[in-house]
């Protein structure tokens, strides 16, 4: 049974657009989405092995299964213009399956598939900046199988490995037409990419709890993607129809410090402060196996800048069955100014969320989230990054919903 | 009662995602508007080629669509102006005076350009005359016109300027092309690009041509036809653009075989070159080094880009193209190996010798601008700039100054994912003829103007998406 919705997941499914800085996708749990994605200083259950491996060792026995439908709108106006277009982005639906089981009282054993990063997003192939994008599609997948140790009462260890699969598909208008239409360039290649996640978790009182949590880079590496491209008969010796091509795309390291505080045994509120390694995605290179209009490459900066993202959210407990949750965050964005461009189109933005927490009996509870994004409109010249200047709005609207069943 | 906090819970999510995802992001940095002077309800474009829409050597109504006066017209609209008609080739005669289309590259790269020559508006097969339109219209661009040229009796007759003809009515046959203009007094708004002609036509005659419509005019006449032409447009105090002329030696007419033949001069380990200057029979030298260096340097026009690859040949097929154009029936073979004679005589030549390097065979003056022909234009285009952006200060006008605009942009420059540059073909800003803009270079220009337009009066006219206009056509 969980291997089929695996699979159906895995096919049928894509990694949401990128609704956080950059293109990672923070929605690694429905109910810590809820509480506005804290849980690092948290003992989170099953959603531990994402957010802190040190905390899984006091998670029951378990299996979570989650997915979210991320609805982001993209709105775009050229320079001193008056005139906007909307990217037609499709829902994504980033989701997660977690599962743990106890193999002796102080160690465990998890194993996690979440989708962390990924980009959607359509803008066509009409609009002013097709020249620079008309479509991006980043799916990544992270299985991550991880060991937690329970070292004394207090405090607990765990890591996991963190093996990545996906893929990258990138469609841009060629400015060369002929009377069919302007040119066009495709590139799809799978990739992939290695990675571990490893954390503390320590809990000095019953009423406070401490998390510490680094999640490292993970390149993905495409090796032999295919580059297709359309143009006049008449340029067509500049172009090969198809070749091959690398790239290399860096998913940023994440360290988390968090606190969970009790004041109550009703209430749980939580503080995340995040630092994303957003500095390691330097720029976007495609090398090709044969020349592409006189060159083996292209290269355009990127430069992103490390940023923080910071998080505070809490759970009230109105009855043993039901919880409510609500949160915020705000996340800063990693792109510089002057480096804007049409795939990512990040500003500083804001989050707010709200959630659901229902146990049906012992075994089986459910959780509902909903988060509501919205990132600063930004104006911006993209002159260092070949983007598209301009200005640019987002805003997403993700509900969520996952299934506990704990044994 | 747990169940009913569930399921409405569940509901108000339900209905919460419902009505937000109906929610689009809005931006609204931008409010349009005329500002507080401004009044675009009736706009007439006044100019040349440039303004008529014309490209790939030719008008066509595709180019007259993408005018930057249509294109000016349309984001004016935006804002409150009014319609503007333009005198329109009709779908049937769609291609108009006839145009060049690309139609494929030589082995070593060269473009190969051939004529459009079916649904044209030519009113006969040989005739340069072209269908009328006699209708009121608000883009009297004419292409070829000089400032020079807008107090002639009879530019508009069968004898004079066909594009001004077509649009000339019947009955006012002699009517000039300032009398046309000053007829509009209803307009609130206006452009005025002129002047272009009154250097070009020397330019890209290379110099050569002892006729009167081929010299630069004189600085006082420009001056004079300029303002009197000014003062029309500006009667009753309208609003208006101004343009400048932009340097010859900035487009592609004169800085595409240039750098071509020096490279097989340098590379053949040539010093220098023989050509002839002037409308005469003199020669003068100059160095490879020289060659399409602005001002100081000479610059090869595009129509010699057929007779480069022959340089160092002992050819004489220059003189037989020319023969065969200039005779007086040229189906006749002894006619025109009369003429050839004759122009073999009259200038010298001797097609034994080599083509290019030496005194008894030298490089053509129609196809070269040298120094001191070069000096004459740049004295001339900083002469006529100077009176057009003194008049456009003195009346409180807006400018867009091409000249600035296109020495800027030698260098080339990025635009939405594009690169633009004033090269041939690849720069994406010229058409096929190398002197006139494609319909995007037209769009970009329009931009600049709305820009000087929004300067100058605090308007805030939206820019129009320059992508949607094509640039080159390839086969």
């Amino acid at each position: 049974m969980k291997s089929k919705i695996l699979a159906l997941l895995g096919s049928t499914l894509l990694t949401g657009t990128a609704m956080a800085g950059g293109y990672q996708v923070n929605l690694a749990s429905q109910r810590q989405i809820g509480m506005g994605h804290t849980g690092t200083g948290l003992n989170t259950g099953t959603s531990s092995i994402f957010f802190n491996p040190g905390a899984m060792a006091q998670a029951r026995n378990g299996i979570t299964i989650g997915a979210s439908a991320i609805v982001s709108k993209i709105a775009y106006q050229a320079p001193e213009s008056n005139s906007t277009v909307m990217a037609d982005n499709p829902t994504g639906t980033p989701f997660q399956v977690y599962g743990v089981y106890g193999i002796t009282d102080k160690l465990k054993a998890g194993l996690g598939v979440y989708t962390p990063f990924g980009s959607t997003v359509n803008w066509g192939d009409e609009w002013t900046g097709r020249f620079g994008l008309n479509e991006l599609s980043l799916k990544a997948i992270f299985i991550q199988p991880t060991l937690s140790y329970q070292i004394t009462d207090k405090l607990g260890i765990g890591a996991g490995f963190v093996y990545s699969t996906g893929g990258v598909n990138l469609q841009r208008s060629i400015p060369l037409e002929n009377e069919g239409g302007e040119g066009k360039a495709e590139l799809d290649g799978d990739a992939s990419g290695f990675g571990y996640n490893v954390g503390i978790f320590f809990q000095p009182t019953a009423k406070l709890s401490l998390g510490l949590n680094y999640r490292s880079q993970v390149d993905m590496e495409v090796e032999d993607g295919t580059a297709e491209f359309d143009v006049p008969a008449s340029v067509r010796a500049r172009f090969p129809e198809s070749t091959s091509f690398g790239a290399e795309l860096p998913l940023p390291s994440t360290l988390t410090l968090g606190i969970g505080f009790n004041p109550s045994e009703k209430l749980t509120l939580a503080v995340d402060i995040s630092r994303v390694g957003w500095s390691a995605y330097e720029k976007l290179r495609f090398d090709y196996g044969a020349p592409v209009n006189g060159s083996n490459f292209t290269e355009n900066a990127r430069n992103y800048d490390d940023a923080y993202i910071y998080r505070i959210g809490g759970e009230y407990k109105v009855t043993d069955a039901l919880a409510l949750r609500a949160g915020a965050y705000y996340d800063e964005t990693p792109v510089q100014d002057g480096y804007l461009t049409p795939e990512t189109p990040d500003a500083d933005s804001r989050g707010l969320s709200a959630g659901i927490g229902y146990s049906i009996n012992e075994n089986i509870s459910l959780d509902a989230s909903f988060l509501y994004i919205n990132k600063k409109e930004r104006t911006d010249p993209s002159n260092l990054s070949g983007g598209i200047g301009g200005t640019y709005k987002s805003i997403a609207y993700i509900p969520g919903l996952a299934i506990n069943y704990n044994f | 009662m747990k169940n009913f906090i569930h399921k409405s819970g569940a509901l108000a999510l339900f209905a919460g995602v419902l009505t937000l995802t109906s929610c689009d992001p809005e931006i609204d940095n931008f409010q349009p508007s005329t500002g507080a002077e401004l009044d675009l309800t009736k706009y007439v474009a006044v100019g040349n080629s440039l303004t008529a829409g014309f490209g790939d050597n030719g008008l066509y109504r595709e180019g007259q669509l993408n005018s930057y006066p249509a294109i000016l017209a349309q984001q004016f609209a935006l804002v409150g102006g009014g319609e503007f008609v333009q005198p329109l080739f009709t779908q049937e005669q769609a291609n108009g005076s006839g145009y060049l289309k690309l139609t494929g590259f030589t082995p070593t790269g060269s473009p190969i350009t051939t004529p459009v020559t079916t649904n044209l508006a030519r009113r006969s097969p040989n005739s340069p005359l072209l269908t009328k339109f006699t209708d009121p219209i608000n883009n009297l661009g004419v292409p070829g016109i000089k400032v020079a040229d807008i107090k002639t009796q009879g530019y508009g007759s069968t004898q004079g300027n066909p594009y001004f003809e077509r649009i000339t009515p019947d009955a006012n046959a002699f009517q000039t092309y300032l009398q046309r203009v000053q007829q509009s007094d209803d307009h609130t708004f206006f452009s005025l690009w002129l002047g272009n002609n009154d250097v070009l036509s020397y330019a890209t005659s290379g110099g050569a041509s002892a006729a009167a419509a081929n010299q630069i005019t004189p600085t006082a006449t420009f001056q004079a036809n300029y303002t009197e032409l000014l003062d029309a447009l500006t009667e009753n105090d309208q609003e208006g653009i101004l343009a400048t002329i932009p340097d010859v030696a900035g487009v592609p007419f004169f800085t595409t075989v240039g750098p071509v033949v020096k490279q097989s001069l340098t590379a053949a380990g040539a010093a220098g070159m023989v050509a002839i200057t002037g409308a005469g029979k003199t020669r003068t030298q100059f160095a490879t080094a020289q060659i399409n260096v602005p001002v100081t340097g000479v610059l090869f026009t595009l129509t010699g880009s057929t007779y480069a690859p022959l340089l160092g040949a002992p050819t004489g097929k220059y003189w037989r193209d020319l023969a065969r154009s200039v005779a007086s029936d040229p189906s006749n073979p002894l006619i025109v190996r009369g003429t050839l004679a004759q122009l073999l005589v009259n200038y010298e030549i001797d097609t034994t010798k080599a083509f290019g390097f030496s005194a008894g065979n030298p490089w053509p003056s129609a196809l070269l601008l040298d120094q001191t022909e070069q000096a004459a234009v740049k004295t001339a285009t900083n002469e006529f700039n100077t009176i057009i952006k003194n008049l456009a200060t003195a009346k409180g006008l807006a400018l867009f100054d091409a000249n600035a605009f296109f020495t800027n942009i030698q260098t080339g420059f990025s635009l939405n994912g594009v690169g633009y540059s004033p090269a041939f073909i690849s720069g994406n800003l010229f058409s096929l003829d190398g002197v006139h803009p494609t319909p995007r270079g037209y769009a970009i220009i329009a931009n600049e103007m709305i820009k000087a337009v929004n300067n100058t009066y605090g308007a805030k006219i939206p820019k129009v998406d320059e992508t949607q206009y094509r640039a080159v056509v390839f086969p």
